[in-house]
């Protein structure tokens, strides 16, 4: 009897060592080119062919090459400005109109909802030819507005979210409301949106990391460096100076902390968020 | 009122776009002279007259099956691990979906830094198990492997959280009841967790599909903007850019956009039936 009871604790024991080596391989795959490049980041030029993880003496002034290569700080406003702007807009504007096709009734809603959801389905391939000649009849390129206007008054894809969660909400909610003669407008600032804060969360999320990696709009938009976002100044860094791998990484690491610190602390919203994400892009 | 902004906003950037597009796909424009109607002239053009289309059309099916297979393949393994209570789970969790916060620009130059020949980290691993160099970014066939590499890098924690998910929705009984009957780990997995997220790992695979097909950011940066080595890695995301941006021959672009959505919905309704012809027949 305790033999039988001994096999199946050392049966368990060697269970969970096979479950935890499989775990840490896996992480391991997903975590070693970030540390590879943090660690990089730190190397001599001449040494990052050193297979050592940890560079023994670590060269910080790698980093500060990058503010003296590329204009870092402004640039990194840049990006938080584009993304703070379109960020606040889409929230907004998304949630405002997602608690109308929720909650209010108005001729034509649904079949107006159905062709939101239609131009979820157009790949981003079909609008950004048009989206960039608009631009240019606008005498936009090149300048801040390109890279807010189009994103700041909502999307599709966010009043979806947005009228999904609002949904959920009870009726009960607005109902005393309006019984105390709230306007619409008051039923949705001060009663519905403050329930709406993981949705919310989610879309905010969402909206900032997209604006964060985007590459191929501003790389259409954007050919001055003092209004460029951080990906592309990345990319002009890396056609300039292509093999000096310390400076680049550096950079990199510089451009990835912010979302990694995001990831941290949102962690749910974010990964929902990239979920959600998949039913529809920007 | 509430949804006007935001329904500006969809028919600015997104109806107008759809039908601009559809009209400039048979027109011929340079963007300076006026437009000149062609008929189907574009459309002829790509599939008699541009042998550059079949190479692309072959390079974007190679890197949507290469990419879409493993990840759906490794994506099932890393949730069906992570799919248990055990110690220490979030950690891990934690950190496989990282990848997920780092933007694809990012991911291309720390990429090119592992992939690079003489000094890459992938090569000097090879070099200690006695592999000599291989050519990754460099060697036409080679490029094409680096670049689903680090596709299926980018794409295994997004799916992960679709299917781990939909994996955790599996009622434990079920498994409780095979475990009575004697059905083994691996048993269990095939019979009842493969068949029951069926709906979402075919969602993963139709937003898979979608996303390689359209891949640019990546293949930009990683293979230097013009799908070389020896257009190896020239993808339809490539070819529609040079056209629009950098030939400006805008009418030929937007009729590749248009052939690249007529392609990607009749995968996406052959998929979808598919499996939904599959999940009767259960």
């Amino acid at each position: 009897m305790s033999s039988l009871t001994e096999r199946v604790i050392k049966f368990n024991v060697l269970r969970a060592i096979a479950l935890y080596t499989a775990l840490t391989v896996m992480a391991w795959c997903a975590l070693f080119p970030i540390l590879w490049a943090v660690s990089g980041s730190l190397k001599k030029e001449r040494d990052v062919t050193a297979p050592v993880l940890l560079p023994p003496h670590p060269q910080w002034s790698n980093y500060g090459e990058v503010f003296a290569l590329m204009p870092f700080w402004r640039m990194f406003l840049n990006t938080v400005f584009y993304a703070g702007c379109v960020t606040t807009g889409q929230v907004f504007f998304c949630s405002l109109a997602g608690y109308a096709f929720a909650r209010l009734p108005f001729k034509g809603r649904d079949v107006l909802f159905l062709a939101y959801l239609g131009t979820l389905m157009v790949p981003l391939t079909v609008t950004v030819i048009p989206q960039f000649i608009l631009m240019r009849t606008f005498g936009w390129t090149d300048t801040p507005w390109s890279m807010i206007v189009p994103g700041l008054f909502g999307s599709a894809f966010g009043t979806y979210l947005m009228r999904q969660f609002f949904r959920t909400l009870p009726n009960e909610l607005e109902e005393a409301a309006i019984l105390d003669g709230c306007s619409p407008w008051q039923v949705y600032w001060r009663v519905l949106l403050p329930h709406t804060k993981p949705a919310v969360m989610v879309l905010a999320v969402l909206t900032w990391v997209n604006v964060w990696n985007d590459f191929l709009w501003p790389l259409l938009m954007i050919q001055r460096d003092n209004i460029s976002p951080l990906t592309l100044g990345l990319v002009h860094l890396q056609g300039q100076y292509v093999s000096r791998w310390p400076v680049l990484m550096a950079a990199s690491m510089l451009i990835l902390l912010p979302l990694v610190i995001i990831y941290a602390v949102a962690q749910r919203a974010f990964i929902r968020g990239i979920a959600l994400s998949g039913f529809g892009g920007r | 009122m509430f949804i006007a902004p935001n329904l500006l906003a969809v028919a600015v950037f997104m109806l107008f776009p759809l039908g601009f597009s559809l009209y400039m796909a048979f027109q011929k424009w340079n963007l300076f002279n006026p437009a000149t109607f062609v008929g189907w002239a574009n459309f002829h053009r790509l599939f008699t007259g541009d042998p550059l289309f079949a190479i692309a059309l072959r390079n974007t099916a190679v890197f949507t099956v290469g990419t879409v297979v493993p990840t759906l393949a490794i994506s099932l393994i890393v949730a069906a691990t992570l799919n248990r209570k055990i110690k220490g789970i979030g950690i891990f969790r934690t950190v496989l979906f990282l990848p997920l916060a780092v933007s694809a620009v990012v991911m291309a130059v720390v990429w090119r830094f592992v992939f690079d020949t003489n000094n890459g980290l992938l090569n000097i691993m090879l070099g200690w198990i006695g592999i000599g160099p291989v050519p990754w970014l460099v060697d036409p066939t080679w490029a094409m492997v680096s670049l689903c590499l680090v596709s299926i890098w980018q794409s295994v924690p997004f799916a992960t959280v679709i299917l781990l998910a939909a994996m955790q929705g599996v009622p434990e009984d079920l498994y409780e009841a095979a475990k009575i009957d004697g059905a083994g780990e691996i048993r269990r997995f095939f019979a009842i967790t493969l068949p029951l997220i069926r709906s979402a790992s075919s969602f993963v695979v139709v937003v898979s599909i979608i996303k390689s097909f359209q891949a640019f950011d990546l293949v930009y940066v990683l293979t230097g903007g013009h799908g070389g080595p020896e257009s190896a890695t020239y993808v339809f995301g490539i070819m529609l850019f040079q056209n629009a941006f950098a030939f400006t021959d805008v009418g030929y672009a937007s009729a590749l956009a248009w052939v690249m959505f007529a392609i990607l919905l009749v995968i996406t309704i052959l998929q979808l039936r598919f499996s939904r012809r599959n999940s009767l027949e259960q």
